[in-house]
């Protein structure tokens, strides 16, 4: 017996019906490996990141810094391969913590995080620990970023071990101050490689 | 050791320029240790300064004790020229 909701059915025989359940699409994961950076570009390996979606998410899994107290950083760029990780930024970033000690709890406005129409890589997370046991998850969202006619804006949550053997959950958000499509974004940490760990990127319909 | 870009699931080696930028980043990023260790030990005096505001509003008496207290966080950063000097810092008792 199928679930009809409103005379729509929505499960039948154990499968979801045609519609239901396909909004937010794999596209594509790349798993670090001493790497350098880990860097999603669109037309080629099967990446889409066009206006083929207004919404696309990148979920961070697990990244491991080789240095430790470093930060998670991304940058944006368009199509032309010749051009750099530099579009102007504005940014805000706040976070809240809580040490495992009971120490360094804390709700602080970051302000040598944030950008004022800068053009430098974005800290999405800030002071990550390079123990065996530590690393950053969370998720950023990248709104139409083929976009002409508007700004492109992003807002990211993550969770980090940090260096101080903290908890923080940090918030990010702000726009890429152009009306040129983006169509290129890479991550990396503020100092040394990404050991391990991946990023998922996802298209929201 | 070369680096390498993890280009949608392809190492791409960097390039001499990317390097050399990324060399730099690094080494500006060290030389600023102690500048952002010295940040984070200011905000969090900053934060145990904050707790013990009310005691001096005009309807409390702050006792010897509190002075001696926020007067010491005061003058915590004072010295703080390294990391290892930032970390390792014992912090004043709160009365």
């Amino acid at each position: 017996m199928g679930l009809i909701s409103d005379g729509t059915t929505i499960f039948d025989a154990g499968a979801m019906a045609s519609g239901f359940g396909s909004s937010m699409v794999f596209i594509k994961k790349l798993t670090a490996s001493s790497s350098g950076t880990l860097t999603f570009v669109n037309g080629s390996s099967g990446v889409v990141l066009d206006s083929t979606y207004k919404e696309y998410m990148f979920v961070f899994q697990d990244l491991h810094p080789a240095s430790n107290g470093v930060e998670l950083e991304f940058q944006g760029t368009i199509a032309d391969p010749s051009s750099s990780y530099n579009q102007t930024i504005t940014s805000t970033l706040f976070k809240a913590g809580h040490g495992e000690d009971g120490s360094g709890d804390s709700f602080n406005y970051e302000a040598d995080a944030d950008q004022q129409q800068g053009d430098g890589f974005q800290d999405i997370a800030r002071y990550v620990g390079n123990g065996n046991d530590e690393s950053v998850c969370g998720k950023l969202s990248l709104y139409d970023p083929s976009s002409t006619a508007h700004v492109k804006h992003f807002m990211a949550n993550t969770q980090m071990y940090h260096a101080s053997d903290e908890a923080e959950n940090c918030f990010t958000a702000g726009y890429f101050n152009t009306t040129a499509g983006l169509t290129r974004f890479q991550f990396k940490f503020s100092s040394g490689n990404i050991d391990a760990g991946t990023i998922t990127l996802y298209g929201i319909k | 050791m070369p680096r390498y870009h993890n280009i949608n699931g392809e190492n791409v080696q960097f390039t001499a320029a990317e390097e050399t930028a990324r060399d730099n980043e690094e080494t500006a990023w060290t030389n600023a240790a102690p500048a952002r260790a010295l940040a984070d030990l200011r905000s969090r005096r900053n934060r145990l300064l904050a707790e013990t505001d009310f005691w001096g509003t005009s309807d409390m008496t702050m006792s010897d004790d509190m002075t001696t207290y926020r007067q010491a966080l005061r003058d915590f950063p004072n010295g703080k020229d390294t990391v290892d000097k930032c970390e390792k810092a014992t912090w004043p008792t709160k009365p």
